[in-house]
Protein backbone atom coordinates (compact mmCIF):
# COMPACT_ATOMS: atom_id res chain seq x y z
CA UNK A 1 0.00 0.00 0.00
CA UNK A 2 1.75 3.50 -1.02
CA UNK A 3 1.96 5.85 1.85
CA UNK A 4 1.77 9.73 1.09
CA UNK A 5 5.14 10.41 2.79
CA UNK A 6 7.13 8.43 0.13
CA UNK A 7 9.23 10.80 -1.89
CA UNK A 8 8.80 11.35 -5.68
CA UNK A 9 5.17 11.56 -7.61
CA UNK A 10 2.61 9.81 -8.54
CA UNK A 11 2.06 8.38 -11.71
CA UNK A 12 -1.23 10.80 -12.36
CA UNK A 13 1.42 13.47 -12.16
CA UNK A 14 4.25 12.42 -14.24
CA UNK A 15 1.55 11.50 -16.83
CA UNK A 16 0.08 14.99 -16.70
CA UNK A 17 3.31 16.56 -16.46
CA UNK A 18 4.57 14.58 -19.74
CA UNK A 19 1.56 15.55 -21.70
CA UNK A 20 1.93 19.21 -20.77
CA UNK A 21 5.47 18.83 -21.93
CA UNK A 22 5.07 16.63 -24.73
CA UNK A 23 2.49 19.26 -26.04
CA UNK A 24 4.93 22.28 -25.78
CA UNK A 25 7.92 19.91 -27.58
CA UNK A 26 5.14 19.38 -30.35
CA UNK A 27 4.42 22.88 -30.91
CA UNK A 28 7.42 23.76 -30.97
CA UNK A 29 9.10 21.11 -33.56
CA UNK A 30 5.99 22.16 -35.60
CA UNK A 31 7.40 25.69 -35.99
CA UNK A 32 11.02 24.80 -36.17
CA UNK A 33 10.19 22.13 -39.34
CA UNK A 34 7.98 24.98 -40.98
CA UNK A 35 10.33 27.40 -40.48
CA UNK A 36 12.94 25.16 -42.03
CA UNK A 37 10.93 24.44 -45.04
CA UNK A 38 10.80 28.16 -45.51
CA UNK A 39 14.40 28.53 -45.32
CA UNK A 40 14.60 25.84 -47.88
CA UNK A 41 12.34 27.44 -50.33
CA UNK A 42 14.04 30.72 -50.21
CA UNK A 43 17.67 31.64 -51.55
CA UNK A 44 20.21 33.33 -49.30
CA UNK A 45 19.42 36.72 -49.72
CA UNK A 46 22.73 38.80 -50.74
CA UNK A 47 20.86 41.51 -51.33
CA UNK A 48 21.28 42.45 -47.38
CA UNK A 49 24.99 42.55 -47.74
CA UNK A 50 25.65 46.36 -47.75
CA UNK A 51 28.77 45.66 -50.16
CA UNK A 52 26.96 43.61 -52.59
CA UNK A 53 24.74 45.95 -52.81
CA UNK A 54 27.79 48.63 -53.77
CA UNK A 55 28.49 46.45 -56.21
CA UNK A 56 25.35 46.13 -58.36
CA UNK A 57 24.23 50.26 -57.58
CA UNK A 58 27.53 51.04 -58.92
CA UNK A 59 27.65 48.32 -61.86
CA UNK A 60 24.38 49.79 -63.10
CA UNK A 61 25.35 53.10 -63.13
CA UNK A 62 28.61 52.02 -65.02
CA UNK A 63 26.20 50.01 -67.38
CA UNK A 64 23.56 52.78 -67.90
CA UNK A 65 26.35 55.19 -68.90
CA UNK A 66 28.36 52.84 -71.51
CA UNK A 67 28.76 53.97 -74.86
CA UNK A 68 29.17 52.24 -77.72
CA UNK A 69 31.52 53.55 -80.10
CA UNK A 70 30.34 53.78 -83.97
CA UNK A 71 31.33 50.25 -85.62
CA UNK A 72 32.40 48.89 -82.34
CA UNK A 73 30.92 45.88 -80.37
CA UNK A 74 29.62 47.58 -77.05
CA UNK A 75 31.67 44.75 -74.59
CA UNK A 76 35.27 45.12 -75.25
CA UNK A 77 37.05 41.64 -75.31
CA UNK A 78 40.13 41.98 -73.27
CA UNK A 79 41.79 45.47 -71.51
CA UNK A 80 45.09 45.79 -69.78
CA UNK A 81 45.00 41.73 -69.00
CA UNK A 82 41.44 41.04 -68.40
CA UNK A 83 39.61 39.23 -70.59
CA UNK A 84 36.09 39.21 -70.89
CA UNK A 85 33.72 36.33 -69.42
CA UNK A 86 31.54 35.44 -67.05
CA UNK A 87 33.41 36.61 -64.11
CA UNK A 88 34.90 39.69 -65.70
CA UNK A 89 32.66 42.65 -68.08
CA UNK A 90 34.86 45.20 -69.66
CA UNK A 91 32.78 48.18 -71.03
CA UNK A 92 33.26 51.63 -72.09
CA UNK A 93 31.40 54.51 -70.56
CA UNK A 94 31.20 58.44 -70.82
CA UNK A 95 33.11 60.84 -69.31
CA UNK A 96 33.49 64.79 -69.70
CA UNK A 97 36.81 64.14 -70.78
CA UNK A 98 36.38 61.03 -73.50
CA UNK A 99 35.48 57.61 -72.75
CA UNK A 100 36.60 55.19 -70.03
CA UNK A 101 37.31 52.09 -70.07
CA UNK A 102 35.83 50.35 -67.22
CA UNK A 103 36.84 46.52 -66.08
CA UNK A 104 34.29 44.78 -63.47
CA UNK A 105 36.22 41.84 -61.97
CA UNK A 106 34.79 39.02 -60.18
CA UNK A 107 37.11 36.17 -60.47
CA UNK A 108 39.09 36.72 -57.07
CA UNK A 109 37.14 34.81 -53.92
CA UNK A 110 35.51 37.68 -51.57
CA UNK A 111 36.81 40.50 -53.59
CA UNK A 112 35.06 42.28 -56.26
CA UNK A 113 37.16 44.64 -58.45
CA UNK A 114 35.97 47.72 -60.80
CA UNK A 115 39.10 48.87 -62.77
CA UNK A 116 38.64 52.12 -64.52
CA UNK A 117 40.90 53.48 -67.35
CA UNK A 118 40.82 56.93 -68.26
CA UNK A 119 43.11 59.55 -69.98
CA UNK A 120 45.73 57.18 -69.29
CA UNK A 121 44.82 56.72 -65.30
CA UNK A 122 44.25 53.36 -63.71
CA UNK A 123 41.49 53.99 -61.25
CA UNK A 124 40.75 51.12 -58.36
CA UNK A 125 37.66 50.82 -56.71
CA UNK A 126 37.80 47.22 -54.39
CA UNK A 127 34.64 45.71 -52.35
CA UNK A 128 36.06 43.08 -49.57
CA UNK A 129 34.16 41.32 -47.65
CA UNK A 130 32.01 39.87 -50.03
CA UNK A 131 30.87 36.43 -49.01
CA UNK A 132 32.96 33.90 -50.85
CA UNK A 133 29.83 31.68 -51.89
CA UNK A 134 28.49 35.53 -54.18
CA UNK A 135 31.87 35.53 -55.30
CA UNK A 136 31.70 31.55 -56.55
CA UNK A 137 28.34 31.45 -57.93
CA UNK A 138 28.49 34.85 -59.72
CA UNK A 139 27.65 34.55 -63.65
CA UNK A 140 27.65 37.42 -66.10
CA UNK A 141 26.09 37.28 -69.29
CA UNK A 142 24.43 38.90 -71.88
CA UNK A 143 21.03 39.22 -72.46
CA UNK A 144 19.01 40.51 -75.83
CA UNK A 145 17.10 43.63 -76.12
CA UNK A 146 15.04 43.77 -79.53
CA UNK A 147 16.59 46.49 -81.48
CA UNK A 148 18.87 47.63 -78.38
CA UNK A 149 22.71 46.75 -77.52
CA UNK A 150 23.13 43.72 -75.68
CA UNK A 151 22.55 44.18 -71.26
CA UNK A 152 24.15 42.88 -69.31
CA UNK A 153 22.39 39.97 -66.71
CA UNK A 154 23.90 39.73 -63.55
CA UNK A 155 23.35 36.34 -61.87
CA UNK A 156 24.47 35.25 -58.37
CA UNK A 157 23.43 31.46 -56.98
CA UNK A 158 23.93 30.74 -53.03
CA UNK A 159 25.83 27.77 -51.96
CA UNK A 160 22.81 25.60 -52.58
CA UNK A 161 22.83 26.70 -56.19
CA UNK A 162 19.54 29.08 -55.66
CA UNK A 163 18.81 31.94 -57.85
CA UNK A 164 19.66 34.52 -55.58
CA UNK A 165 20.99 37.55 -57.59
CA UNK A 166 19.65 38.16 -61.04
CA UNK A 167 19.75 41.77 -62.30
CA UNK A 168 19.24 42.81 -66.12
CA UNK A 169 21.18 46.26 -66.54
CA UNK A 170 20.74 48.28 -69.73
CA UNK A 171 23.05 51.13 -71.18
CA UNK A 172 21.23 54.48 -71.99
CA UNK A 173 20.32 55.47 -75.42
CA UNK A 174 22.59 57.87 -77.01
CA UNK A 175 21.39 58.05 -80.16
CA UNK B 1 2.75 15.84 5.52
CA UNK B 2 4.16 18.76 4.70
CA UNK B 3 7.76 18.14 5.61
CA UNK B 4 7.88 15.40 3.10
CA UNK B 5 10.83 15.80 0.28
CA UNK B 6 10.03 16.58 -3.59
CA UNK B 7 7.32 18.80 -5.23
CA UNK B 8 3.69 18.56 -5.14
CA UNK B 9 1.77 18.55 -8.70
CA UNK B 10 0.89 21.62 -7.89
CA UNK B 11 3.98 23.21 -7.67
CA UNK B 12 5.56 21.18 -10.99
CA UNK B 13 2.91 22.52 -12.83
CA UNK B 14 3.30 26.00 -11.88
CA UNK B 15 7.12 25.38 -12.60
CA UNK B 16 6.31 24.10 -16.53
CA UNK B 17 4.10 26.72 -17.15
CA UNK B 18 6.78 29.59 -16.07
CA UNK B 19 8.91 27.67 -18.49
CA UNK B 20 6.62 26.64 -21.31
CA UNK B 21 5.88 30.21 -21.03
CA UNK B 22 9.63 31.63 -21.28
CA UNK B 23 10.64 29.28 -23.87
CA UNK B 24 7.13 29.38 -26.09
CA UNK B 25 7.74 32.94 -25.86
CA UNK B 26 11.26 33.01 -26.70
CA UNK B 27 10.82 30.97 -29.85
CA UNK B 28 7.35 32.72 -31.26
CA UNK B 29 10.28 35.67 -31.13
CA UNK B 30 12.67 34.19 -33.00
CA UNK B 31 10.07 32.65 -35.36
CA UNK B 32 8.39 35.81 -35.65
CA UNK B 33 11.68 37.73 -36.56
CA UNK B 34 12.92 34.52 -38.90
CA UNK B 35 9.82 35.06 -40.51
CA UNK B 36 9.87 38.66 -41.32
CA UNK B 37 13.36 37.85 -42.57
CA UNK B 38 12.39 35.90 -45.22
CA UNK B 39 9.24 38.00 -45.97
CA UNK B 40 12.15 40.90 -46.91
CA UNK B 41 13.75 38.00 -48.75
CA UNK B 42 10.59 37.46 -51.18
CA UNK B 43 10.45 41.20 -51.22
CA UNK B 44 13.96 41.87 -52.55
CA UNK B 45 13.10 38.91 -55.09
CA UNK B 46 10.20 40.25 -56.23
CA UNK B 47 11.92 43.89 -56.52
CA UNK B 48 14.79 42.32 -58.11
CA UNK B 49 11.92 41.00 -60.68
CA UNK B 50 10.67 44.56 -61.28
CA UNK B 51 13.89 46.23 -62.12
CA UNK B 52 14.18 43.79 -64.76
CA UNK B 53 11.00 43.86 -65.78
CA UNK B 54 11.60 48.02 -65.71
CA UNK B 55 14.26 47.44 -68.21
CA UNK B 56 12.31 45.53 -71.30
CA UNK B 57 9.50 47.90 -70.58
CA UNK B 58 11.34 50.98 -70.93
CA UNK B 59 12.67 49.36 -74.17
CA UNK B 60 8.94 49.10 -75.05
CA UNK B 61 7.52 51.25 -77.99
CA UNK B 62 5.32 53.63 -76.73
CA UNK B 63 2.69 53.05 -78.85
CA UNK B 64 2.59 49.61 -78.32
CA UNK B 65 2.82 49.55 -74.36
CA UNK B 66 -1.05 48.80 -74.37
CA UNK B 67 -0.51 45.31 -75.95
CA UNK B 68 2.59 44.70 -73.95
CA UNK B 69 0.27 41.89 -71.41
CA UNK B 70 0.72 41.14 -68.24
CA UNK B 71 3.66 38.44 -68.50
CA UNK B 72 7.04 39.76 -67.45
CA UNK B 73 9.06 39.49 -70.39
CA UNK B 74 12.43 39.00 -67.73
CA UNK B 75 10.72 35.85 -66.52
CA UNK B 76 11.01 34.16 -69.83
CA UNK B 77 14.72 34.13 -69.44
CA UNK B 78 14.72 34.27 -65.05
CA UNK B 79 13.73 31.73 -62.46
CA UNK B 80 14.28 34.29 -59.92
CA UNK B 81 10.22 34.55 -59.20
CA UNK B 82 10.42 30.51 -58.67
CA UNK B 83 10.19 30.32 -55.16
CA UNK B 84 7.50 32.64 -55.02
CA UNK B 85 5.51 30.20 -56.42
CA UNK B 86 2.52 30.36 -57.44
CA UNK B 87 2.78 34.13 -57.88
CA UNK B 88 0.64 36.15 -60.84
CA UNK B 89 2.41 39.36 -62.45
CA UNK B 90 0.31 42.47 -63.79
CA UNK B 91 1.58 45.56 -66.07
CA UNK B 92 -1.12 48.26 -66.05
CA UNK B 93 -0.48 51.49 -68.80
CA UNK B 94 -2.41 54.29 -67.88
CA UNK B 95 -2.40 57.27 -69.97
CA UNK B 96 -1.68 60.28 -67.33
CA UNK B 97 -2.01 62.75 -70.38
CA UNK B 98 -1.13 63.53 -74.18
CA UNK B 99 2.06 61.79 -74.13
CA UNK B 100 2.84 60.51 -70.91
CA UNK B 101 2.01 57.20 -69.77
CA UNK B 102 1.82 55.57 -66.37
CA UNK B 103 3.08 52.27 -66.36
CA UNK B 104 2.28 49.53 -63.02
CA UNK B 105 4.27 46.33 -62.46
CA UNK B 106 2.83 44.50 -60.21
CA UNK B 107 3.78 40.66 -58.33
CA UNK B 108 1.59 38.95 -56.06
CA UNK B 109 2.42 36.01 -53.97
CA UNK B 110 1.27 34.25 -51.00
CA UNK B 111 -2.44 33.76 -52.37
CA UNK B 112 -2.63 37.70 -53.85
CA UNK B 113 -1.71 38.60 -49.80
CA UNK B 114 1.61 39.96 -50.28
CA UNK B 115 2.74 42.53 -53.03
CA UNK B 116 5.61 44.20 -54.46
CA UNK B 117 4.47 47.39 -57.02
CA UNK B 118 6.79 49.27 -59.13
CA UNK B 119 5.61 52.44 -61.60
CA UNK B 120 7.12 54.07 -64.29
CA UNK B 121 6.45 57.04 -66.72
CA UNK B 122 6.76 57.04 -69.51
CA UNK B 123 6.88 59.80 -72.26
CA UNK B 124 6.73 59.99 -76.00
CA UNK B 125 9.64 61.04 -77.75
CA UNK B 126 8.99 59.95 -80.73
CA UNK B 127 9.58 55.93 -81.75
CA UNK B 128 11.69 55.33 -84.09
CA UNK B 129 11.04 52.79 -86.89
CA UNK B 130 14.04 50.44 -85.84
CA UNK B 131 12.10 50.02 -82.58
CA UNK B 132 14.44 52.49 -80.82
CA UNK B 133 13.26 55.20 -78.65
CA UNK B 134 15.29 57.79 -76.89
CA UNK B 135 13.97 56.26 -73.38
Amino acid sequence: MRKRNQSGHTLLEVIVSLTIFGTFLAIAFGLTAEMRRWEKRLPVNFMRHPQIMSVIARMRRDVLDAQIPKGQPMYIKEHDGYVNGSKTLIIQTGLDTGLQTVVWDFSEPGVVRRVSYNVGVKTEWVARGVPSDFSAGTDIEAVEFEGRPYGVRLMAKDTYGRLAIDQILQPRSYE
Amino acid sequence: MRHERGFSLIEVLAALLIVTFVITSSLWAFLERNKRLQQASELILAYQALANEAEFLRRAQYGTLEAYGDTFQSQKVSTLLLPLEPYSTKVNVELVKLGVKNVTMTIRWHNEEREARLALIRVDTGDRPEGRSLF
